[in-house]
């Protein structure tokens, strides 16, 4: 068992205030000197460790053929030079009215540390792996994350943003990941992923008014690249049929629901960005949540029913759940027990949400798919 | 420094360039490092400008967890694991 150091998502990403600000404290606007001053994003790392002698057990023989055609598309290297601004690029950060653009800003600080995680989580299983078929393709999931997070760092600097990388001084733990929840997590975070940026590319396509922003031109080449790396991620369970078998369909029933769920209640956070863009978040999700659903039948032998109602249903309790938590933070001693009973509640809602009836799926004979949406 | 608390050289490289935002530590002698162990680099804050990659030779003070840390954290870090979705569950204040 070696190190493996990563990041944590936005939970400890410090953005200062005034200015833009993951917390959920009321938000006030910016004025116009502070538009104009630095801001500086600290990036708190998280450092993990997991079992490599497990990963390096993960055999690929029974998808080789499979697996050689995709690692030889990421050699090919495609998206190479597609992640640099060219005439398309028009933007003044001042255009934007201050809720949007504290919300965008919030989105791309939250895209990189995701972006910027799977990149140094890649390159420490790499490092440390002595798997030659993972270390190869460790190595080019890699470099497509390192890519993405330094394009969006790129788009930070015109808001005047820099990223503080200063982290390393600061003591840290390190926890544990079992190999295989790497495994389901990443992968649905991969396709999930896709199914965002297509399904934002394809409206804002038929809707280029409301194209607020020019990043989202690039989104098509950019969520190709989030496909690839969950086709690998898919490959390499359908390869060890015992990740997907047993007691591990009851995990992969948790994390679909947990992505799903997360999703929801994350992007209700952000009601100024959705209505720029024309979108409905609930629609939105669900439209995702199909995609994403319509994916895994590439590899998962159980699917969370996404069109039922009562899924929506709990999503939404779920939603007002957290709302209410949010509200009762700075409630005092008082605010704390009602937290704690809101807390329980949720558990009892995700609960529900794991026991929903599921749809159980004969997996294809060949795991791969096109990114056709 | 207490028993369970050493001191070891390492390597720190951190990237700010277009290509590559990353920062990464490595122990001198590849250092086994278990769940629950902590890991601190002397000295101050790297901070490469924009266009920059800066690779530094460091002192790291590495303190080992004790046997309930490190059952604890093997138990519960899964849980942590949700934190590699693209998207946070919540956002801390």
């Amino acid at each position: 068992m070696t190190e493996l150091p990563s990041y944590e998502n936005d939970r400890d990403f410090e953005l200062p205030t005034p200015g833009p600000s993951l917390g959920k404290a009321p938000r006030k606007a910016p004025n116009e000197t502070t538009l104009k001053a630095q801001q500086t994003t600290t990036l708190s790392p998280r450092f993990y460790t997991t079992n490599f002698d497990e990963l390096d057990k993960l055999s690929i023989e029974p998808v080789r053929a499979e697996w050689d055609a995709m690692i030889a598309e990421f050699a090919a290297d495609k998206n190479l030079g597609h992640f640099k601004r060219n005439a398309e690029w028009s933007f003044d950060p001042n255009t934007l009215p201050p809720a949007l653009r504290q919300e965008f800003l919030d989105f791309l600080v939250s895209s990189l540390t995701a972006e910027f995680s799977g990149c140094v989580l890649y390159a420490e299983a790499k490092k440390r792996g002595l798997n030659r078929d993972l270390c190869t393709l460790f190595k080019y999931m890699a470099r497509d994350e390192a890519r993405h997070a330094g394009f969006i760092n790129d788009c930070l600097q015109d808001f005047k943003v820099d990223v503080d990388l200063g982290f390393l001084v600061k003591a840290k733990k390190y926890t544990f990941f079992s190999p295989k929840f790497i495994l389901y997590a990443t992968y649905l975070s991969e396709k999930i992923g896709y199914a965002r940026y297509i399904t934002i590319f394809r409206h804002l396509e038929a809707n280029p008014d409301k194209r607020f922003h020019p990043i989202f031109k690039w989104f098509k080449e950019w969520c190709n690249d989030e496909f690839r790396h969950g086709e690998a991620l898919a490959l390499m369970m359908r390869a060890n049929p015992t990740l997907l078998t047993g007691l591990n369909r009851l995990w992969i029933r948790f994390f679909q629901v947990a992505v799903f769920a997360t999703m929801f209640v994350r992007d209700h956070s952000r009601p100024e960005m959705h209505h720029a863009m024309g979108l409905d978040p609930e629609q939105y999700g669900l439209k995702v949540f199909g995609i994403t659903s319509e994916i895994c039948k590439q590899v998962f032998p159980v699917l969370v029913d996404v069109e039922s109602p009562r899924f929506l249903e709990l999503l939404r309790e779920l939603l007002q759940l957290s709302r209410g938590i949010e509200a009762a933070r700075t409630g005092g001693v008082w605010g704390r027990v009602k937290t704690l009973a809101l807390q329980a509640r949720t558990v009892l809602v995700m609960g529900q949400l794991l026991l929903l009836p599921t749809r159980s799926n004969d997996l294809p004979q060949t795991t791969r798919m096109s990114p056709a949406w | 420094m207490s028993g369970r608390s050493f001191e070891v050289g390492c390597t720190v490289r951190v990237s700010h360039t277009f290509d590559d935002l990353s920062a990464h530590v490595e122990l001198d002698g590849d250092l086994p490092i278990h769940p629950g162990d902590q890991v601190r680099v002397h000295g101050q804050a790297i901070n490469p400008p924009y266009g920059a990659v800066c690779v530094e030779r460091r002192r790291a003070t590495v303190t080992r967890a004790t046997w309930f840390e490190r059952t604890w954290t093997r138990l519960t870090g899964d849980l942590d694991c949700l934190t590699l979705f693209d998207f946070g569950f919540t956002e801390e204040p």
